[in-house]
């Protein structure tokens, strides 16, 4: 039994030195090979980064305008008292300019022609948004 | 000393975490060996391993930032390592060549020597040349254990196996290392009985 245990203790030393002795080859270049990598990688970090941000600073201002759109068309009275009200502190010049749009809204209510044209600037806007934020055009691989 | 090595390490280990290239540099340099002989011993080509080895590293130095020292160093780049190599032989329908033995074809010409006393490189040949006979996941969990020293819990993590799955490879493939190694190490040993 003892004899048995010795064996085979000597058989899992035997085992451990002779696969602790073997060093595996690596290729020549192989760590400047990664690391020229890893630069790559950084780089087009940097430059997905730059991208997004680009991408958001757009997609925000045709959110923007868009809304805008949309608010002085459905609501022109709240539109029309937002604005009295942002410029009212700065100066009141310019509430008679603001006065004319709710106006203008309503004497253009009706126009259907010019409805169909928002809602397809609407429309295109929802769609480069969409186009900006999830599209695969930009993407940076 | 102790101290100083261990300060050195976490020093080292910061600098990794923060991206540093240098530090970067070293550790690819002190595991690529590791990464290579996982590669290799999972049946990977030549040049399958040098890509596997290198998404190996790239997928590293991603997740360096999450390394929170809750495994080894080496036993989170085994498991990194090990899993690329997987994917890579699933991705290419191979999977299955981890469950079965080697072609003969490879190992045909690799006959034990006789009995008689072997030198170190001889007997260092003969054991990978049995090693490279067992089926890869066997021969992996040797090498884990015998080469690496790493136990059978980490083994279990590196591999995604159950404890129990490790000590059936383990056990399997030490025996028909026995089988294959006994009449090259008969006389050293007398592991053939």
């Amino acid at each position: 039994m003892l004899a048995d245990r010795l064996n085979e203790d000597k058989f899992d030393r035997t085992l451990s030195q002779a696969l602790q002795r073997h060093s595996e080859p690596v290729p020549a270049g192989f760590t400047a090979m990664v690391l020229r990598q890893v630069r790559e990688v950084q780089e087009q970090r940097i430059l997905a980064r730059v991208v997004l941000q680009e991408r958001l600073a757009l997609a925000a201002c045709i959110a923007l305008a868009g809304l805008a759109i949309v608010v002085a068309a459905v609501f022109p009275e709240i539109a029309a008292a937002a604005f009295r009200g942002v410029t009212a502190g700065l100066t009141g010049q310019g509430e008679d300019l603001i006065d004319r749009i709710p106006l203008a809204v309503k004497a253009l209510s009706g126009q259907w022609r010019l409805y169909s044209v928002l809602g397809a600037a609407l429309g295109f806007a929802v769609y480069s948004l969409v186009e900006l934020l999830v599209g695969d055009k930009a993407t940076i691989a | 000393m102790a101290k100083e090595l261990w300060q050195q390490e976490a020093d080292w280990l910061s600098l990794l975490r923060s991206g540093d290239h240098n530090a970067f540099a070293r550790f690819i340099d002190k595991y690529k060996e590791l990464v290579f002989l996982c590669c290799r011993r999972l049946g990977l080509r030549e040049d399958e391993a040098e890509d596997v080895a290198s998404e190996t590293f790239l997928a590293a130095y991603k997740a360096l930032r999450r390394y929170r020292g809750q495994a080894e160093l080496s036993t989170w780049l085994w498991s990194i390592a090990y899993r690329q190599a997987v994917n890579h032989l699933r991705k290419n329908r191979r999977q299955r060549q981890l469950e079965v033995e080697p072609d003969e074809e490879i190992a045909s010409n690799r006959e034990q020597a006789p009995a008689a006393a072997l030198q170190a490189e001889e007997q260092q040949e003969i054991v990978w040349q049995a090693v490279d006979r067992l089926p890869r996941l066997w021969a992996m969990a040797v090498i884990l254990h015998y080469r690496e020293e790493k136990s059978i819990a980490d083994i279990a993590k590196i591999m995604a196996a159950r404890e129990n799955t490790v000590k059936t490879y383990l056990f399997r493939g030490r025996e028909r290392l026995k089988q294959m190694l006994g009449r090259a190490f008969g006389e050293a040993t007398d592991v053939s009985r």
